[in-house]
């Protein structure tokens, strides 16, 4: 007796054909639910991205990598050459980089702090911190839109308080307005960059908190201890005990706040002046009936997503590079 | 006056479909209805409130109305729904970029019947649109992007060229941020041969170099409307384009603002009335543009609503008063055609130009 023969005399007889049990349908349902909600759409866009927009009208099924072309020497070339939209990629970037490292970096000492207090009073900050994720983007953006506006927020204060007077006075009024951050008649916060991040970091502070929370909560505050007894000072004790402890999550939150940012719409619109808008403020202008490109906006959503996947790969072999040092 | 609004309609109907079941059907085929599109808002609003009730009691037909978010992306809506075999609404009403853009599309819109609808014939030719196929819009109201300044800030300017001043407006003006807004209209009428000068590549090219002049002069570059109308209450800006209905609105409310007609004169649209391909309701929306057409309706639009009329002055009953709150002299006529047939390129470079690359 060979083991094949073996093991099929020892195997009981089965039925030719597992009866569908609802255990095994569903399984089955939710790929085919999955399929049709995620991956079909995203084909979709695959699709349309090498679709021809028609002149004055709307645009067709096709295969042209036109789209492509134009996303990274404009629709012109050879005659002519432009950046355009590399420059609107870079500047996706540019704000999600600068907005999620400052989220990060202000949320940090602050859930630090937070673990620090009570089980009561951490309940009540989560809670707190928690529900504030409600407001819609648009609800954040208007909110800063009238804190930075000219009679009713920050610009009214500080001309009121005397203080753009003063800064006309001893001549830093003109730096400031070099700068674009005022107009003959006060200092303006819109457009600019400094809004445009500072309300971007904003919307994602509470996700911040909540990512670093489980993990700071962890930490052992023996450790620091001990190492205070030895002599470290609070600085050091940070650097060399508290960071290394908190590593991971600190990078994991920050990349994922980034690629969250990626996409961010309304602030950038509201916020950033044109010369420094993103790539996800143009594929909407394309798509809009305005223009009806659709094909080009497919495009640069195709090559914003592939740009993000990059990012994280390369962002996860750091890691496990670090890791293994 | 009645006042019809879809919770009403609803109601109407039910109990219209109540009283069929009764007494047969013959009923429900008296009953006409037609749906019509407009922008939502205080727009939709005052169509609901003033224009559609007067129709239903001079012509029996109960309209539904329909709320458009603007022309453009409406367009989109209706081309899927065309393609998909069912759309939302009978009449739309499209700006007259997206109605040429429609007719080049093809197949979404069916040419009206002009021998149901005398009252058009008031209308200037320019608001009939015609393409090989027939008549495919006729205007409904007209609107005008004015020029609007902070009257506690500066003084009225003569010309758009005075926006360019550095002294006196350095990053304190509101611009249309779409390339097809308009913006270009204006400066073909200010320091080049108007319409003309969109005829090659290369005229198109010195507006856009014209415009990125005034660049130091512009806080904002808006993409919504909201966005123009908060950043002059709050003084962010002094000064821009924005709608002239709009503007003398926000000024009867006692906002800073004044709409100005400088001499080279402010850029005029207009919305036009279209029938979806689909549509089987060719003589009420007959019925309808043909009512809209009227004097009468045009004079009340402008009262109501503050659209410009269609007709000249002298053929409705508005004052000179009411009249230039929402119209004036001279007008800019955009050129539709040429935004159209150079798409790509006019967006690309009025971008780049924006962008500074």
């Amino acid at each position: 007796m060979t083991a094949v023969e073996r093991i099929e005399a020892e195997m009981p007889d089965r039925p030719a054909r597992a009866r569908p049990t609802p255990r095994r349908i569903l399984p089955w349902l939710l790929s085919v639910v999955i399929g049709v909600l995620c991956v079909v759409p995203f084909l979709l866009v695959i699709a349309i991205s090498f679709g021809r927009k028609i002149e004055g009208a709307a645009w067709q099924w096709d295969f042209t990598l036109a789209n492509y072309q134009r996303f990274f020497v404009g629709a012109l070339w050879p005659d002519e050459v432009t950046f355009l939209y590399l420059q609107q990629l870079g500047f996706s970037f540019w704000y999600a980089v600068i907005a999620s490292l400052l989220a990060v970096l202000t949320a940090l000492p602050f859930t630090l702090l937070l673990t620090r207090l009570s089980r009561r009073a951490q309940a009540a900050w989560l809670v707190f911190i928690l529900s504030s994720l409600s407001l819609s983007e648009v609800f954040i953006v208007m909110g800063w839109d009238i804190l930075l506006s000219n009679n009713s927020g920050l610009p009214a204060l500080i001309k009121s308080t005397g203080l753009t007077q003063w800064l006309k006075d001893v001549g830093w009024f003109q730096t400031l307005r070099d700068w674009g951050l005022a107009s003959p008649r006060n200092v303006k916060f819109k457009t600019s960059q400094f809004a445009t991040i500072l309300t971007m970091s904003y919307l994602v502070w509470p996700y911040a908190v909540i990512l670093l929370y489980p993990a700071l909560s962890r930490l052992d505050r023996s450790q620091s201890e001990a190492a205070r007894t030895m002599g470290a000072g609070g600085w050091t004790v940070a650097r060399t005990v508290i960071l290394p402890a908190i590593r991971l999550p600190l990078f994991g939150s920050t990349l994922l706040l980034f690629v969250f940012l990626l996409g961010t719409y309304v602030a950038v619109t509201v916020f950033a002046a044109p010369a420094q808008h993103t790539t996800a403020v143009a594929i909407y202008s394309n798509i809009r009936g305005a223009n009806l490109n659709a094909p080009f906006g497919a495009t640069q959503a195709v090559i914003l997503l592939l740009a993000a996947g990059l990012c994280l790969t390369l962002g996860h072999r750091l890691n496990r590079w670090a890791e293994a040092r | 006056m009645t006042k019809l609004n879809r919770r009403t309609l609803l109601k109407t109907g039910a109990a219209g479909l109540a009283a069929s079941s009764v007494l047969g059907t013959p009923l429900i085929a008296q009953t006409r209805s037609l749906k019509i599109g407009s922008y939502g808002g205080y727009f939709e609003d005052s169509f609901k409130e003033f224009v559609y009730p007067a129709f239903t009691d001079a012509t029996g037909i109960a309209v539904e109305s329909v709320t458009q978010p603007n022309s453009t992306d409406w367009l989109v809506t209706m081309q899927q729904a065309t393609a998909a075999g069912s759309v939302p609404a009978d009449l739309s009403l499209y700006a007259r970029d997206t109605l040429i853009k429609a007719s080049r599309i093809g197949g979404l819109l069916k040419p009206l019947n002009l021998a149901a609808m005398p009252a058009a014939g008031n209308l200037d030719p320019y608001f009939v649109f015609e393409a090989p196929e027939g008549a495919l819009g006729v205007g409904a109201m007209s609107w005008f992007t004015a020029m609007v300044i902070n009257p506690g800030e500066v003084d009225v300017p003569a010309s758009w060229a005075d926006f360019w001043d550095s002294s006196i407006y350095e990053a304190s003006l509101g611009l249309s941020r779409n390339y097809n807004s308009q913006f270009l209209d204006i400066v073909a009428a200010t320091f080049f041969d108007g319409e003309e000068t969109f005829k090659n590549d290369e005229g198109i090219l010195a507006l856009i170099e014209k415009a990125a002049e005034i660049k130091p002069n512009v806080a904002l570059w808006w993409s919504a409307e909201s966005q123009m109308e908060q950043s002059m209450k709050n003084g962010d800006v002094i000064g821009g384009q924005y709608y002239l209905d709009v503007a003398n609105l926000m000024a009867a409310d006692g906002f800073p603002i004044k709409p100005v007609f400088p001499k080279e004169g402010n850029p005029q649209d207009y919305g036009s009335w279209c029938l979806s391909s689909l549509s089987d309701k060719a003589d009420e929306a007959a019925e309808f543009i043909n009512f809209s057409s009227d004097p009468a309706t045009q004079a009340l639009m402008s009262r109501k609503i503050g659209t410009a009329p269609l007709l000249d002055q002298s053929k409705t009953d508005l004052t000179d008063e009411e009249f230039a709150f929402v119209s004036g002299t001279p007008s800019i006529r955009p050129a539709y055609e040429a935004y159209l047939d150079k798409e790509t390129f006019i967006k690309e470079s009025w971008d780049k130009m924006l962008a500074g690359a």
